[in-house]
């Protein structure tokens, strides 16, 4: 009776998956031509940008494996940033892969995969250090930040809260974390992408702690392409945990 | 009565006095009269209080903006949020920004536009107006003007008419701008003869002739002489951003930088409008990590004080206004890397920048 009763919670669970995905268009139709468009802006490297007259980037690899594990091409459609989310709402393609930050305000007009990338402030220490483990450990320390910059915002209000927090500010994020590097200060705060750029460049710090802000890049689909976002969220999750997603990270940073 | 039956009346008691008893709106006064100290007259910001909701935050907003040493303000006036049915007008919101604003010692700049529903078909942008309605943008110019009589004295006609997207999304139309421009002026003198109107502000563009996104700037600045824009506007309201480009970069007509603005006023002049000034009410540069048109933070410092003090030196240029001061919320895109001060008052490193020198230090 018992085995009855699963079989058919089972057999409800898979119509109701089948029937809910038989409502989204969408879904049926990138099923059906096999083609998945993807709309961004090239204009933010390394995640898409112009090279050589080819759209490249870390987000451009990201939607092709995608695309591959749902066995559908990807189709580019570049598109302005401002015009991103109007686009989609038109149809002109089925989601957006373009370094967009999740937006609470829009959660009803659009729905959002899982996050793939955390593009906020990040603390980045020498590789050698084991002292400073985050934000907490940096009193009486000497924190380096590109002048005028969200990570310098940020690190004046911590200097508010820890006691003996000196920074430094440099004219650029690159001088700041070979500051780091040589000595010159024991910490510095910059924006995620160009911390992992320049770990991948020139190694030799490593970012320690959560990122003191966050800027979640993540893909959106219209609130009616369920079916969609569940393939493509499915599909985030398997490149994280086989590795995918990491091996992107090093192959663009 | 036993005591638990004690406890449950109480209970509810509370209950329903907390249910019955809603709290006051906290009291928001508009203080002393208040000027703005600085080294240049001519600086001014875009502020986005359309959408603030919270008149303490109104204040504030406008406070940190006497604050830093700005006189001049761009602020957005929706003719459909004030008349959200034909001759219902609703003024408390605008009262509010432009009353705090005044008493922080700050000019105003009121950009109008932003059609009401009931006033374009249906499955149109608010930036459609087609003309058979153009008289009721009128009225509602008239309506803004006399109300504000006294505490407005700048409006600026439209945004970006050159580009399609503000032109509702259909070809643009330099004549049939004029024609609204003409409604609008007249209809603003008839309300107080001594307000300023502002033709534009213009899109820098290098839009080739035909395309359907807009047209070039200039191209269009000449065809609204043309059609006899001369006689419809005081100032123009121009828009100069400098995307990578400092702001001592040359114009050129096939450039896209902030002395593009010398090249609308070869326009006027040849048109036989030197005696007008220009007000820009949207300039600056962004300082976004990845952007392609973004600059460092330290050029984005050096370059918006540059073109303060650029608008100094030209004396056509009446006041010249930062794109943006702040956004009531994140808008999570490059366009927070344009303000000058975060959603929760912090202050940027630049507007600290800009304060010390409108201090003179």
């Amino acid at each position: 009776m018992a085995g009855l009763a699963a079989v058919c919670l089972a057999a409800w669970w898979a119509f109701a998956r089948l029937g809910r995905e038989a409502e989204d268009e969408t879904w049926a139709r990138v099923r059906e031509e096999g083609v998945l468009r993807v709309g961004l802006d090239p204009s933010w490297p390394p995640f898409e940008y112009v090279e050589d007259g080819q759209i490249v980037g870390f987000d451009v690899d990201l939607a092709r494996e995608i695309g591959r594990r749902l066995g559908v091409e990807v189709v580019l459609v570049n598109v302005g940033f401002d015009a991103l989310y109007d686009a989609l709402q038109v149809g002109r393609f089925d989601a957006i892969v373009s370094a967009l930050p999740y937006d609470p305000a829009r959660t009803k007009d659009v729905a959002y995969s899982i996050s793939y990338f955390n593009a906020g402030q990040a603390l980045v220490v020498r590789a050698d250090e084991g002292q400073i483990k985050g934000a907490k450990d940096l009193a009486g320390r000497r924190l380096g930040v590109e002048w005028g910059s969200e990570g310098d915002a940020q690190a004046r209000k911590l200097q508010k809260k820890i006691k003996g927090l000196t920074l430094r500010p440099y004219m650029a994020t690159e001088e700041a974390l070979q500051a780091l590097k040589s000595g010159e200060v024991d910490a510095a705060l910059v924006d995620a992408v160009s911390a992992l750029q320049f770990m991948g460049r020139e190694g030799g710090v490593k970012i320690v702690g959560h990122p003191l802000t966050d800027e979640l890049y993540v893909i959106a689909v219209r609130p009616e392409s369920h079916a969609l976002l569940r393939a493509i969220n499915e599909a985030l999750a398997e490149m994280r945990e086989d590795g995918t997603l990491a091996r992107l990270r090093e192959q663009w940073f | 009565m036993k005591a638990p039956e004690k406890a449950v009346k109480l209970a509810l008691a509370i209950a329903l006095l907390l249910f019955t008893v809603r709290p006051s709106k906290p009291l928001v006064t508009l203080g002393p009269q208040q000027y703005v100290r600085t080294i240049n007259p001519k600086m001014g910001v875009h502020t986005r209080l359309t959408d603030e909701v919270e008149e303490w935050k109104i204040k504030r907003t406008l406070q940190m903006v006497r604050e830093m040493g700005a006189p001049w303000i761009v602020e957005y006036f929706p003719w459909a949020y004030y008349e959200p049915h034909k001759g219902r007008f609703d003024w408390s919101h605008p009262d509010a920004v432009v009353n705090h604003a005044l008493r922080q010692g700050l000019t105003v700049i009121a950009r109008l536009g932003f059609v009401p529903e009931w006033a374009r078909p249906e499955d149109t942008t608010s930036s459609y107006l087609d003309e058979e309605h153009y008289d009721d943008f009128g009225d509602f110019v008239y309506a803004f003007v006399e109300h504000f009589k006294g505490r407005v004295r700048y409006i600026i006609i439209w945004n970006e008419p050159n580009l399609s997207l503000e032109w509702g999304y259909r070809p643009v139309d330099p004549e049939s701008y004029v024609k609204l421009l003409r409604i609008a002026y007249r209809r603003a003198k008839e309300a107080d003869p001594e307000v300023q109107v502002l033709a534009g502000a213009l899109a820098p563009t290098l839009a080739p002739e035909g395309d359907p996104e807009g047209m070039n700037d200039l191209a269009y600045l000449q065809r609204m002489y043309d059609a006899g824009a001369g006689d419809y506007f005081d100032i123009l309201a121009a828009h100069a951003y400098g995307w990578r480009a400092p702001p001592d970069d040359p114009p050129a007509p096939d450039r896209i930088n902030f002395r593009r603005l010398e090249l609308l006023r070869e326009v006027m002049v040849r048109n036989g409008d030197a005696d007008k000034p220009i007000i820009v009410t949207e300039c600056g540069w962004n300082d976004h990590p990845r952007w392609t048109k973004a600059v460092r933070p330290a050029q984005r410092i050096a370059y918006t004080i540059r073109a303060y003090e650029m608008a100094l030196e030209w004396d056509w240029c009446q006041a010249l206004c930062v794109w943006a001061f702040r956004y009531p919320r994140p808008a999570r895109s490059y366009q927070d890397y344009f303000t000058l001060v975060t959603v929760d008052f912090t202050p940027k490193p630049i507007y600290l920048e800009l304060q010390r020198y409108a201090q003179g230090k």
